[in-house]
């Protein structure tokens, strides 16, 4: 199926059907279609063709038939009874897939839409795949809130709930984490998230897999599929529904069992995939804190030590050239550049902290920032960030505001930026528990 | 008993359950699967009267475990069907017949088969080995410390099955009270390789047969490290018959 999943993400000519005749309410209401069509016409890249059944639309077709056929990809914001009677023209038209963004359709239908994509090598993602889809390379931006597109980044999210699924967009946006591809999977009377996992784990562009369940189908194909990604890239797994599911404990097994990493709120979700899109798998428990201020720093190692990490001690040669270089830096637990640091310092300290064998991994806070933050100290961190290799740094900051800032002036690059210890040491637990996960599959067991 | 033998072995044990229109294997047939499976089990045998059990008693050794046997009688300790440590024969011919008349009252029309006569065990650290079919993930292994740390807190582990030594020994270190097995206040570490094996073997063998529903391996003793651990009670049902 790779082939046809493949072009719901990779279409090179998408049809776009609606009707705005009569005023309806709810997802298939023309406010939906006609947002959908905006969205279309100012990101996407690719040939786009507007079907309106009822012709209002300016610019649209009014007829399927005289759409020319072979198109790759078809969004339709439909009712099932227009669904149905227009079913066989779109099988027609579409060589690849159909995306079926409402939902409401009875089982006689949905059995009737299943036999007629398994004659055809035609998939259907949805029906109900409200939230549709969206690839920011290509600027396929197949969705119905107006003007909504992501930010670029490496990180992938499925969602079966299209609601919970925007609302994870939104948040990254909000919190600047880039987005790749983006797909909601709605009733699955074919697409599955399972499909599109085993389409991702190839895909380049994917640096990391999230996944946002409600009910697990096909659980073992689905977890044999997860253990597979995981070779190449982590795989991130949210469930909604768990106050409900006795047998959740057995779900939550059998991820860890297979290398998932679960979260369990949508921010957890962004900032966790964010950290594995941008930073290295942390090879061991041992973290050096880089700060300008005490007071954070203490909060930053009660949360290190809550999730089972310990403070890095710097060796005596690393120590001695920080100290020759800046005679007031103090190193104790932490490594205190003073409050006035700026970029020289945070640059030399971090690399020299990098080298450090005793060093896994770096938390490092730049704080008190509203009343004066100089781009070049955060861009600093970043530069650093995005040469280390092997071991991770995450930035953060103990206030809100400080927080809203630094990410601004590091926006676009790989350091991933945290407004709390505990969101910033959570990252590093994911990159600690992927690095584990790596090896474990390494060692082949 | 070689692999293809011990698969032959269970399965003929379940289908002569399944045979006799039961779902729920006796203690003595569940263990004997598990026997079959190279899952150690301490040594039970059937005695159908009085005179068979002294005889199987000098064979096991005393002390003995004595337990009701019978296909309608599934919780033997609530029809006080379990007489633990018998020491000699007099012991042993008092009990038989207390042991019977106790599962006649519990249960009149219970067809009874005997009793059997279990080898005795020393008191060890007890855990629980369990197996059920998952709807959507199929076999699921479960293991937990016996008694109140699974019954009062939960303190329960799952991994899927088939399951790798090093899964089966990370589902007994996630539980709560794995210092119990670790060793704690000068206790020696308990035979936590030991556990492994039975996990994983209980695991492959849900996997295989998927006609067995739910195992419950309930209570494993499990002797300190290099000293093994034994199965002292087992329970298989199998799934309704489609």
């Amino acid at each position: 199926m790779s082939n046809e999943v493949k072009a719901i993400f990779e279409p090179k000519s998408v049809v776009l059907v609606g009707a705005s005749d009569r005023v309806r309410e709810g997802i298939v209401s023309p406010a939906f279609f006609h947002s959908l069509v905006h969205n279309m016409h100012r990101f996407f890249k690719g040939k786009i063709h507007v079907v309106d059944l009822s012709g209002k639309l300016e610019g649209a077709i009014k007829n399927l038939n005289r759409v020319p056929r072979g198109r790759d990809l078809a969004v339709v914001v439909l009712p099932p009874k227009l669904v149905m009677k227009n079913w066989r023209n779109l099988l027609n038209l579409v060589i690849k897939a159909i995306v079926l963004v409402a939902g409401g359709f009875d089982q006689q239908q949905r059995e009737k839409l299943a036999r007629g994509v398994a004659k055809r090598k035609v998939c259907i993602l949805g029906p109900n795949a409200t939230a549709g889809v969206i690839n920011t390379s290509n600027g396929l931006c197949a969705t119905l809130e107006r003007g909504f597109m992501p930010s670029r980044g490496g990180i992938a999210v499925i969602s079966q709930d299209s609601a919970v699924g925007m609302a994870i967009l939104d948040w990254a946006r909000f919190y600047g984490v880039g987005v790749g591809k983006f797909a909601s999977t709605g009733d699955s009377v074919d697409v599955t998230e399972a499909d599109l996992l085993e389409f991702l784990m190839h895909d380049k562009e994917t640096k990391v897999i999230c996944i946002y369940l409600q009910t697990v189908r096909d659980g073992r194909r689905f977890l044999g599929l997860i253990r597979e990604a995981v070779r190449k890239k982590p795989v991130v797994v949210m469930k909604g529904g768990t106050a409900q599911d006795e047998r959740d404990k057995i779900f939550a097994a059998s991820l860890k069992q297979v290398g998932a990493i679960r979260v369990g709120i949508v921010e957890e979700l962004l900032g966790v995939a964010d950290a594995l899109a941008k930073q290295p798998p942390m090879p061991g428990d041992r973290v050096a804190v880089v700060t300008n201020v005490d007071g954070a720093a203490t909060l930053v190692a009660d949360a290190l030590s809550r999730k089972g990490f310990a403070l890095a001690k710097l060796s005596d040669k690393v120590t001695k050239k920080i100290t020759k270089k800046y005679q007031d830096i103090n190193i104790v637990e932490w490594v205190d550049l003073g409050i006035g640091a700026k970029d020289d310092r945070y640059k030399f300290v971090l690399e020299q902290v990098l080298s450090d064998h005793g060093v896994d991994g770096v938390v490092v806070i730049n704080e008190l920032k509203l009343s004066f933050l100089e781009p070049e100290d955060v861009q600093a961190i970043a530069e650093v960030a995005e040469k280390s290799k092997d071991k991770p740094i995450v930035s953060v900051t103990v206030a809100g505001g400080a927080g809203v800032l630094v990410r601004e002036a590091v926006k676009g690059k790989n350091v991933p930026v945290y407004d709390s210890p505990e969101k910033a040491v959570r990252a590093l637990d994911a990159l600690r528990s992927y690095w584990k996960t790596r090896t474990k599959v390494e060692k082949g067991v | 008993m070689g692999l293809a033998a011990g698969n032959r072995k269970v399965a003929e044990i379940l289908n002569s359950t399944r045979k006799e229109g039961r779902r729920e294997l006796m203690e003595l047939e569940s263990k004997r699967v598990l026997a079959a499976w190279g899952v150690p089990v301490n040594r039970t045998e059937l005695a159908r009267d009085i005179s068979e059990a002294v005889k199987v008693a000098r064979e096991v050794r005393y002390p003995i475990v004595l337990k009701i046997a019978s296909p309608d009688i599934i919780h033997k300790s609530e029809a006080k069907g379990v007489k633990v440590g018998l020491s000699s024969e007099l012991e042993l011919r008092q009990s038989f017949g207390d042991l019977i008349d106790n599962a006649r009252a519990y249960k009149p029309d219970a067809k009874i088969l005997g009793v059997t006569i279990q080898e005795y065990l020393p008191p060890a650290r007890e855990v629980i080995v369990g197996a059920l079919q998952d709807p959507s993930f199929g076999a699921t292994v479960m293991f937990g410390l016996g008694g109140v740390w699974v019954e009062v807190l939960e303190d329960i582990s799952f991994r899927l099955a088939p399951l790798s030594a090093e899964d089966a020994r990370e589902m007994i270190q996630e539980i709560k009270g794995y210092s119990v097995l670790a060793g704690i206040r000068g206790t020696p570490p308990a035979d936590v390789g030991a556990l492994v094996d039975i996990i994983q073997k209980v695991g492959q063998l849900a996997h295989e047969f998927s006609e067995i529903a739910e195992m419950d391996l309930n209570p494993i003793f499990t002797f300190d490290d290099g000293k093994g651990a034994v199965v002292a009670d087992a329970r298989i049902i199998l799934v309704e018959s489609g």
